[in-house]
């Protein structure tokens, strides 16, 4: 057993070895260097340099602030969303159900640039679809970038768009676990569509929906492409600035390592922390 | 209480027919078992009553009334699932409970028919469980205890205890057959296993391929078979089929020679006319109707294959011709493979059949 043990991790080693160095290593070396101060050369350890500048910083409390709105907001509203799609895409009455499928999955295919650059024009102050809609049905315009608050709805639109689907699918896979005889019992007892929605296929289906949570939460902690590309670098004024681009503005832009791996380990944080908070309040009773 | 009519009924899914016309007469308070091998129609039809599926002709009456365009939950029916279709997420009493909360029935009045439903079935202790936590035959239990609650005029069970093992399932045959004399309602019960047919059955229906074969009693199937698919499907292990061809006619009855057994001749008395001589038929002989040599009216001698030795009886498998025979003997310890064994056949428990399968009587 042992030589059998001993020759499978022979050529396990390869692979181990260049996950070791471009994986395990840089977890490790970024904590290390979120407690050495980065912008002296050289680097000099100093415990409490940036994790102290983090909890005075208010360009961090910033970008979690936005963060966490655009967590709170736009995750249940996709979630919500994912779910009406999935029960539409599972009902026997839909034809061309295949086509849907596609065509709800498709904007995660899609290129974030490409993506980006659409949401850009789409909402465009004087050429873009969705200011020209507005005003055909009489509202006035709005300056979706020049705002915060419609800055940040751009984003969170854009978001939905690119992930409901994906979620859909997801959820669509456990609606269609739930067996219909459940259903069936459930009419004879004469219960109606939308009471058997919320007393049976939203219980059943609670797993899944506390997985789509929870990738949600963990990919919109990460936010970036979106603040970068669409509101071009977290604009107006840092209004839409995420926790993924501070870091990134901090590590790629002011070169300043610490502080960004400070930053990354609070984000993993914060997020392992949200998503035991809700496995907590998710689970099911003993 | 109530009876259920079916007349004509037909179903189709889309261009194939699957009911081809049942009629049936389920009488007030009998408990009806519909049998057949798998696809034969059969729950289909228990679902049709339920109004889980669409009718496509024909008409259906419960309790006199007819019932096609009448939605499931108000046709005084209950049903039991094979796959119990308990909801997961609830405890035995929400579980018991749910369709009556739902529509706002009375606490009082939920809490005293749930109550009387799991003293009915032995549940009480199990109230707080939930369905994972339950053994089959449990789920079982809850299943039929959600079907008491409802309080139905009606009982429709499809294959309930197909997910149990030997033991359990006799154990909750005998509890179907007790809440039957309980509760005195009609019941309306679909198996593909003949042996729960024969023992709860007030009536049984045998089903085959969309068509009703034969309507009755266990012991009428078992004695008197319309054809040749019901007394193969009634009574277990199957009855033997043995090639044969009329040799002679005499006056209400028919000399027929066994096609494998040389010289073996059999004078069948028959009601009916008999068939033309040199015509082919079959003759059926149960497993438990092989007489020791001698005994009977006409011996055969086959070679014994294999011998099940069940304790109280034995079941030898033995070749004759192209033909397999099952021979039912008192139980013997010794081993009977390679032996030649001769058994007696009498006319009077032996049926008759033409090619087709049709009964000659």
């Amino acid at each position: 057993m042992r030589t059998q043990n001993a020759t499978a991790y022979r050529f396990l080693a390869p692979y181990l070895l260049i996950f070791s160095i471009f994986w395990v290593w840089p977890i490790i070396s970024s904590f290390l260097i979120s407690f050495q101060a980065t912008r002296t050369v050289p680097w000099r350890f100093a415990p409490t340099f940036n994790w102290g500048r983090l909890i005075g910083d208010p360009a961090f409390f910033n970008a979690l602030e936005n963060t966490l709105l655009i967590l709170v907001i736009q995750v249940p509203v996709m979630i919500s969303l994912a779910i009406v799609m999935a029960v539409l895409l599972n009902s026997p009455l839909l034809k061309a159900r295949g086509l849907y499928r596609f065509a709800f999955f498709a904007p995660v295919v899609v290129g974030e640039v490409a993506y980006s650059a659409v949401f850009r024009l789409m909402f465009n102050l004087d050429f873009g679809i969705v200011n020209k809609l507005l005003n055909s049905v009489g509202l006035p315009k709005i300056d979706w970038f020049s705002n915060v608050t419609p800055a940040m709805a751009v984003i969170m639109i854009a978001v939905t768009w690119r992930w409901a689907g994906y979620n859909a699918i997801i959820l669509l896979a456990g609606l269609q676990s739930i067996p219909d005889d459940v259903y069936e019992a459930a009419t004879l007892d004469r219960v109606s569509k939308v009471k058997q929605f919320f007393y049976i296929t939203l219980p059943l289906l609670k797993p899944v929906i506390v997985f789509c949570a929870v990738l949600s939460i963990i990919g919109t902690m990460q936010l970036f492409t979106e603040p970068f590309l669409i509101t071009e670098r977290g604009g107006p004024g840092g209004g839409t600035e995420t926790l993924g681009l501070l870091l990134y503005r901090q590590g790629f832009r002011s070169l300043n390592f610490g502080y960004a791996s400070a930053i990354a380990y609070t984000m993993a944080g914060l997020a392992i922390a949200i998503t035991l908070v809700q496995l907590w309040l998710t689970r099911d009773p003993k | 209480m109530a009876a259920v009519t079916l007349s004509n009924v037909v179903k189709r899914f889309g261009v194939y027919e699957v009911v081809h016309g049942a009629s049936i007469d389920v009488r007030d308070g009998e408990f009806v078992v519909f049998v057949g091998p798998s696809g034969c129609g059969k729950s289909t039809l228990l679902r049709m009553i339920a109004g889980l599926e669409d009718i496509s002709g024909g008409e259906i009456a419960i309790g006199g009334k007819v019932v096609n365009d009448v939605e499931p939950a108000d046709r005084g029916i209950a049903m039991v699932f094979q796959s119990y279709a308990l909801y997961p997420h609830m405890t035995v009493e929400q579980n018991l409970s749910f369709g009556l909360r739902m529509n706002g029935n009375p606490k009082a009045d939920t809490d005293r028919r749930v109550g009387r439903a799991a003293e009915i079935l032995r549940i009480t202790e199990l109230m707080q469980r939930r369905p994972k936590q339950l053994s089959g035959g449990q789920r079982q239990r809850v299943a039929i205890g959600r079907a008491i609650v409802r309080e139905p005029q009606v009982f429709l069970f499809d294959e309930p205890l197909s997910n149990l093992d030997a033991e359990l399932r006799v154990q909750m045959r005998v509890e179907i057959s007790r809440l039957h004399k309980e509760l005195g309602v009609t019941m309306i019960y679909v198996t593909h296993d003949q042996t729960e047919a024969m023992t709860l059955a007030d009536r049984i229906v045998v089903l085959n391929a969309g068509h009703i074969e034969q309507i009755g009693a266990p012991l009428d199937l078992y004695d008197d078979p319309a054809n040749r698919f019901v007394a193969g499907f009634v009574g277990s292990p199957k009855m033997n089929f043995m090639a044969a061809k009329v040799v002679g006619i005499e006056s209400g009855a028919a000399t027929v020679e066994l096609a494998n057994h040389r010289g073996a001749r059999l004078r069948k008395p028959l009601s009916q006319a008999p068939p033309a001589v040199g015509s082919d038929v079959v003759l059926g002989i149960r497993p438990e109707h092989f007489f020791d040599a001698g005994r009977g009216d006409c011996d055969i001698s086959v070679k014994a294959d294999v011998a099940e030795h069940l304790g109280s009886v034995s079941y030898v498998y033995a070749d004759a011709g192209d033909e397999e025979l099952i021979i039912e003997r008192e139980a013997s310890r010794q081993r009977a493979s390679g032996d030649h064994i001769t058994v007696s056949i009498k006319a009077e428990r032996s049926l008759l059949f033409d090619t087709s399968g049709g009964r000659i009587r």
